[in-house]
C-alpha cells in the first residue's frame, strides 16, 4: 500500500509518497512546488501528480488505490480569538483548546468587553471567535454581557460558545443569527480543562466553512479526503509517538519557521515531592506557537525580543551588532535569504537560538521558592519540564543544522524577566529530523499512527 | 440551590490537613466547596470566586502571619468586582498571645466580615455562611435587578 502527504504551507507546497509496512514507512518519493496562493488546489495537483509521475494522479486516489491525507497553513492558517473571563483560568483554557486545535491566536478577551473591543474584533476579525467565560454553574453576568455585545456587532465569524453552560440557552438565544455553535465547557470545573469538545468544534469549522475560502474544497471534493491545519496534526502526531514509541513519554518538539515558532510537548505532569502545583492543571499533551519569534518574517521581532542575549553573543566584535541588524533587515525583506558566508551563518544561528530560547521559555512553567515555617517550599506553576530529557528540533532551518546547541540556548533562559526560575531541562539529547518530514509524517499518521510515529523517530539524526 | 465558596489556606502556609477537614465539613453541610488548598494567594481566591460566581471566600492561616496575607483582601475584591462578598478568616492568625477580641478587631477593621479562632465550632461557621450568603444575594439581587 502506498499513501500520499500533502502539506499547503504558506510559501511552499510539499509532498512525500511512502510505501506502508507494518510498523514502518518507506519513503519513495518526495516533492516541493511553490503555493498557488490564488488556488491552492493548483499546487496541490501539481505536487500530488509529480509524486506518483502521473497526470491524472487523483484518480488513483480516488479508486483507492493510493491513500492520501494533507494538511494546511496557507493563507495565514486558522485564526482564532479568545474570549473568557479571568485571564489566567477561562482565557487561559480558551488559549490551550485554541492552540490544540492548530489555530494561531491572533486577539484575547478578558472580563467585560467594550465598544472598542468590538470594533478590533470587527477591523480585524479573526476566522472563530472561541468564546468561554465561568465554570459550569458559576459567573454568567459578563458572558451575558458580551454576549450581548456580540449580538449587536457586525462580526460574522464563526463563534464557539464554550463557557458556563448555565447561559447557553441564554447565549443561543442572543447569539441565534450568527454562525453559533454551542459545546461543553472548556472549563467545567476550576480542576478540571476540557478542551477537546471545542477543540473538535473548531476542526469541523476548519473543514465546513474556512477551507472554502481558500480553495481547498475542490480538492475535498476530488479525492473525498479532508484537510486539518497543519499544526492541528503535528499535535496529534506528538500524542501518537507518546503512544507509540517506547521512552518517548517525555518531550520536547520545536517547530521553528520563518513566521512562527511552535513548541509541542508530551508531559504527565505530577509535581515533585516538597512542591505546591497552583493554577490550572496541565494536559498531557500541549501547544504553543510564538507569532514573533520566526527565522525571517518575524526575525525583526525576535531581534528586539532577544536583543540582550543577542548582544551577548556578540560581545566579543561589538562592531558585528550593527551587521546583525543589517542582516535582520535583508532577510525581513527577502523572507527566502539564504546566507552566503559564515557571517550569515552565525546570524542565522544567533535568531534561530534566540527563537528556542524564548519559544521554549514562554512554553514552560515557573517556579519560586518560598520560605516557610516549614522550611523552603517550591511554588510550580504550569508546566515542568526540568524532568525532559529529549528535544526534537524539526523546520527547514533546525533540520539542516546538525551543529544547534539547544541545550545551551534553553539555559540561557533560566530565569525569566521576573526572577522567576524558567521549568526547562538543563541538559537534553537532541535529535534532528533531518529530513524535515515531520509535517509530511504527522498526516500520514492519521491512517497509520503506530508506523508514523515509530518511522518519525527511527528517522531522528541525533547529535 | 447549592452555594459555591471558595476555601484555601493563604500566603506561604502550607498546613493541609485543617484545610481537608474544612473541605469535608462544608461539603457535608451542603456548600459546593471551590478548594485551593494550601500556599493561595489573594488574587487566587478572588480569581476563582469569580469563575466559579462563588458566595463567600473563607481564608484559612495558621502559621501566624494571617495578618500580613491578609493585607489588602477586602479592597482587592471591590476592585475586582467582588463588591460586598463574604469574606470569613480564621485560624491562628497571629503570632504572640493577643487576645482574640484584640485579633477580631484588627480582621475586622481588615474587612472581614466574620473572624474565627482555631477552637471556633464549624457548625457555627455553617450558620454564619448560610446567614451572610442569604444577606448577601438579596443585595446583590437587588443591585443586579436596578442595573
Amino acid at each position: 500500500m502506498k499513501t500520499v502527504s500533502i502539506d499547503i504551507g504558506s510559501t511552499w507546497t510539499k509532498g512525500a509518497l511512502f510505501e506502508v509496512g507494518d510498523r514502518d514507512l518507506q519513503l519513495i518519493k518526495r516533492t516541493v512546488f511553490p503555493t498557488t496562493v490564488q488556488h491552492l488546489a493548483d499546487g496541490f495537483y501539481q505536487v500530488l501528480n509529480a509524486l506518483l509521475d502521473d497526470a491524472h494522479a487523483i484518480d488513483r486516489v480516488r479508486s483507492g488505490e493510493i491513500t492520501l491525507n494533507y494538511s494546511s497553513s496557507a493563507k495565514g492558517g486558522l485564526a482564532v480569538a479568545a474570549l473568557g473571563l479571568v485571564p489566567s483560568i477561562t482565557l487561559e483554557s480558551a488559549r490551550v483548546a485554541a492552540y490544540s486545535a492548530g489555530a494561531k491566536i491572533t486577539q484575547v478577551f478578558a472580563y467585560r468587553m467594550n465598544r472598542s473591543d468590538i470594533r478590533a474584533l470587527e477591523a480585524n476579525p479573526p476566522d472563530i471567535l472561541l468564546f468561554a467565560g465561568g465554570t459550569d454553574g458559576g459567573h454568567f453576568d459578563t458572558i451575558r454581557h458580551n454576549a450581548a455585545l456580540l449580538a449587536s456587532s457586525a462580526l460574522d465569524c464563526s463563534i464557539v460558545y464554550a463557557g458556563n453552560r448555565a447561559v447557553q440557552d441564554e447565549v443561543t438565544d442572543l447569539l441565534g443569527d450568527k454562525d453559533l455553535v454551542v459545546v461543553e465547557n472548556v472549563l467545567p470545573a476550576l480542576d478540571q480543562q476540557n478542551p477537546d469538545p471545542a477543540r473538535e468544534a473548531m476542526r469541523t469549522i476548519f473543514l465546513s466553512r474556512i477551507v472554502k475560502g481558500k480553495g481547498l474544497d475542490e480538492i475535498i471534493a476530488a479525492t473525498g479526503s479532508e484537510p486539518v491545519p497543519t499544526p492541528y496534526a503535528v499535535y496529534e502526531f506528538t500524542r501518537h509517538i507518546q503512544e507509540h514509541v517506547p521512552g518517548w513519554d517525555d518531550f520536547i518538539l520545536l517547530d521553528m519557521g520563518g513566521a512562527t515558532t511552535d513548541v509541542y510537548s508530551s508531559h504527565d505532569q505530577c509535581p515533585p515531592p516538597g512542591a505546591v502545583q497552583r493554577g490550572l492543571p496541565e494536559p498531557l499533551i500541549k501547544r504553543t506557537v510564538e507569532g514573533d519569534l520566526g527565522m525571517r518574517v518575524s526575525a525583526e521581532a525576535v531581534s528586539e525580543t532577544g536583543d540582550t542575549l543577542i548582544a551577548e553573543h556578540l560581545a566579543h566584535d561589538p562592531a558585528q551588532i550593527a551587521a546583525f541588524h543589517d542582516y535582520v533587515a535583508k532577510v525581513t525583506a527577502e523572507p527566502d535569504y539564504l546566507p552566503q558566508d559564515g557571517q550569515g551563518k552565525h546570524f542565522d544561528t544567533l535568531l534561530a537560538g534566540a527563537c528556542a530560547a524564548y519559544a521554549c521559555e514562554r512554553h514552560a512553567g515557573r517556579s519560586t521558592q518560598v520560605y516557610t515555617l516549614d522550611g523552603t517550599v517550591d511554588v510550580l506553576t504550569g508546566r515542568d519540564l526540568t524532568g525532559v530529557k529529549k528535544v526534537i528540533g524539526s523546520g527547514g532551518w533546525l533540520a539542516n543544522s546538525p551543529d544547534f546547541d539547544v541545550s545551551a540556548w534553553i539555559s540561557e533562559r533560566k530565569v525569566d524577566g521576573k526572577g522567576k526560575t524558567v521549568l526547562l531541562p538543563a541538559t537534553v539529547e537532541y535529535y534532528r529530523d533531518a529530513q524535515y518530514l515531520f509535517p509530511l509524517l504527522a498526516n500520514v499518521a492519521r491512517n497509520y499512527p503506530e508506523a508514523a510515529a515509530l518511522t518519525g523517530v527511527a528517522l531522528l539524526a541525533q547529535s | 440551590m447549592q452555594e459555591t465558596i471558595v476555601i484555601g489556606v493563604i500566603g506561604s502556609d502550607c498546613h493541609a490537613v485543617g484545610n481537608k477537614i474544612l473541605e469535608n465539613v462544608f461539603a457535608r453541610a451542603g456548600f459546593n466547596v471551590i478548594n485551593l488548598g494550601v500556599m493561595v494567594s489573594q488574587d487566587e481566591y478572588i480569581d476563582a470566586a469569580i469563575e466559579t460566581n462563588a458566595r463567600a471566600i473563607l481564608v484559612s492561616s495558621i502559621y501566624g502571619h494571617g495578618e500580613i496575607d491578609c493585607i489588602g483582601m477586602r479592597d482587592r475584591c471591590t476592585e475586582r468586582g467582588l463588591d460586598g462578598i463574604p469574606l470569613f478568616v480564621g485560624g491562628n492568625l497571629v503570632i504572640g498571645k493577643r487576645e482574640f477580641k484584640d485579633v477580631e478587631v484588627i480582621f475586622k477593621g481588615m474587612g472581614f466580615d466574620r473572624v474565627f479562632g482555631p477552637d471556633v465550632d464549624l457548625q457555627h461557621v455553617v450558620d454564619c455562611l448560610h446567614q451572610d450568603i442569604a444577606v448577601y444575594n438579596r443585595e446583590h439581587l437587588a443591585v443586579e435587578a436596578a442595573a
